[in-house]
């Protein structure tokens, strides 16, 4: 991008004045004087009237920029590949069709920053930014655990990381997805099984015996991992709370979910496997 | 669409019903392999869509939010429907320059149609290209127009089919949204996902409809929640196959399990309360 077709910090100040000027209704009750900025610019080029054409609309490009917000580009870099799009299509309009600008200055600006984003790598940056949200909302969840004693509630969430609690739903939402790119990876114990810190401590084996769990698929849960089992004991036989077991075996309160989940899941496909067997 | 929806939501136009809407999505986007970009582009437009039902459709008051989802071999629809004012189209273009919301969704979709809804009311009509994603087995002929008579209010009806691998993808997120929405805290919404697991991982075994039908009604810490239609005799065995080796899932996780009789067909109810 050439840094002299970004508007600088005082355009961007100016632009904040525009906003609260477009909410008059600047879109209709000026659009002879915009139409004659058009010709100023187009006809004469006048550089003055391209500036406030830039003052006028540059609220629209930040507001689809702001659409972007969530993914992993700083706002500004938004800002300046929608500042770009918004360029683009105040030298390309046409006002002679009679459609106003906005209509095409919108496509202009997204088909922009959609092109940025693709030549930048959109698939592995839009992850990337969830993953990062997800993160921050694990790690609120923890703080939060840890000085009240009891898992927050979406709203506390939100309330405490400054977001909505759309955002945070939908962050939490994604840890349960980022099992492959594991959030809070197992370390490799020594004889290359997956090992968590709360095994690394160490437990007394016969606090999780089976024989209070169900009897009958014991079998089954024999095959999979002791962690897992005893988080499944703490939950379902103990009762106790994500946020206790998570404190006890030394995870992240989601950790413990994403195991639950996985360990449900896998004695759900061993006892269809023993039942077909049978 | 060529095709009878795969999803449909009868929801009131809060504004908190839109990140269900979006998480919805989500949901068939996992199941049809869909490309994150392209998942964004969609989720991005129908927000549009779904925000000028909230803020204009009833002017102030509330009302339906009926969303229809489609998933076809290259192409996914998505429908929106208030049953509000009724604006014409070309009002609508005009309201909704002024919030952006129509550029937009002209922006990413690859059409976008306007509807009237019978008796009042608009149905925005989304079309997106989306090579290259898993087909889903067709669903029959099941899922008739929505009759309007959602209850506004904190009512949530979600039909999808077919049951596999819709449940799997779909109920989760669904149960996980308003578990947030009742204020349960993270535990007890790591429950309500837990929950959906075991509902969805047994839920084909207990139907022989195409479809499955999920009502929540929510009040702050509650949730109650009906699941059907279940062939008869078949709820007691969904709650019982919902055991998978740790005793009952369903009834540990649950504060309340129930059967109804509902004709020829029977549903479960569950409650899942967050006391603190």
């Amino acid at each position: 991008m050439r840094p002299e077709d970004v508007p600088q910090t005082e355009e961007l100040k100016m632009a904040s004045t525009a906003t609260l000027v477009s909410k008059q209704g600047l879109v209709s009750t000026k659009s002879g004087e915009i139409a004659e900025l058009f010709e100023r610019w187009h006809r004469d080029e006048d550089p003055v009237a391209r500036e406030a054409l830039v003052r006028r609309f540059m609220p629209l490009a930040r507001r689809l920029a702001r659409r972007y917000e969530r993914s992993s580009e700083p706002f500004e870099d938004l800002l300046q590949v929608a500042s770009l799009g918004l360029l683009k299509a105040l030298d390309r309009f046409d006002p002679s069709r009679g459609h106003p600008f906005s209509s095409f200055a919108v496509p202009t600006i997204l088909g922009e920053m959609r092109r940025y984003f693709r030549d930048s790598g959109w698939s592995v940056h839009v992850p990337r930014g969830e993953q990062e949200r997800a993160l921050k909302v694990r790690d609120a969840q923890e703080t939060f655990a840890n000085e009240h004693g009891h898992a927050p509630t979406v709203n506390q969430l939100a309330e405490y990381l400054e977001v909505e609690s759309g955002e945070v739903i939908e962050a939490l939402q994604a840890i349960q997805a980022y099992e492959a790119l594991s959030l809070d990876a197992p370390r490799p114990g020594a004889d290359g099984d997956a090992m968590t810190y709360g095994e690394a401590v160490g437990h007394d084996d016969d606090r999780y015996e089976l024989v209070e769990l169900d009897a009958t698929v014991s079998a089954v849960l024999e095959r999979i991992p002791k962690r897992e089992r005893m988080i499944l004991r703490m939950r379902f036989v103990e009762d106790l709370t994500q946020t206790e077991i998570a404190a006890r075996v030394g995870v992240s309160q989601m950790q413990v979910s994403r195991l639950l989940r996985r360990s449900l899941d896998q004695l759900r496909a061993l006892t269809q496997d023993t039942k077909k067997a049978l | 669409m060529a095709q009878p929806p795969n999803i449909r939501l009868a929801l009131s136009n809060r504004p908190e019903n839109v990140v269900l809407v979006r998480e919805t999505i989500a949901g068939l986007a996992d199941a049809i392999e869909l490309d994150a970009a392209d998942l964004d582009d969609i989720r991005t437009a129908v927000t549009e869509a779904c925000n000028n039902v909230v803020l204009h459709a009833y002017e102030g008051a509330e009302g339906a939010l009926e969303v229809e989802i489609y998933s076809e071999a290259g192409a996914c629809g998505v429908f929106v429907r208030d049953r509000g004012i009724g604006l014409q189209p070309r009002a609508h273009r005009d309201q909704w320059t002024v919030g952006i919301g129509l550029p937009v969704i002209e922006a990413l979709a690859a059409s976008v149609d306007f509807e009237e809804t019978p008796g009042g009311g608009t149905e925005v009509r989304m079309r997106f290209a989306t090579p290259g994603v898993r087909v889903l087995e067709t669903p029959e002929q099941l899922l008739e127009p929505g009759d309007g008579t959602t209850e506004p209010g904190s009512t949530t009806t979600v039909t999808i089919t077919p049951v596999a691998p819709l449940a799997r993808s779909v109920l989760p997120r669904l149960l996980g949204v308003l578990a947030a929405r009742a204020n349960f805290s993270t535990d007890r919404i790591s429950d309500a996902h837990l929950v959906a697991d075991a509902l969805s991982a047994h839920a084909t075994d207990a139907t022989s409809a195409s479809h499955l039908t999920i009502t929540v009604s929510i009040e702050p810490r509650n949730l109650e929640l009906t699941l059907g239609p279940l062939d008869a005799g078949r709820a007691r065995e969904l709650i019982s196959a919902g055991s998978d080796g740790v005793g009952d899932v369903l009834e540990k996780l649950s504060d309340r399990v129930g059967i109804e009789v509902d004709g020829s067909h029977e549903l479960l109810d569950l409650t899942l309360t967050d006391p603190r």
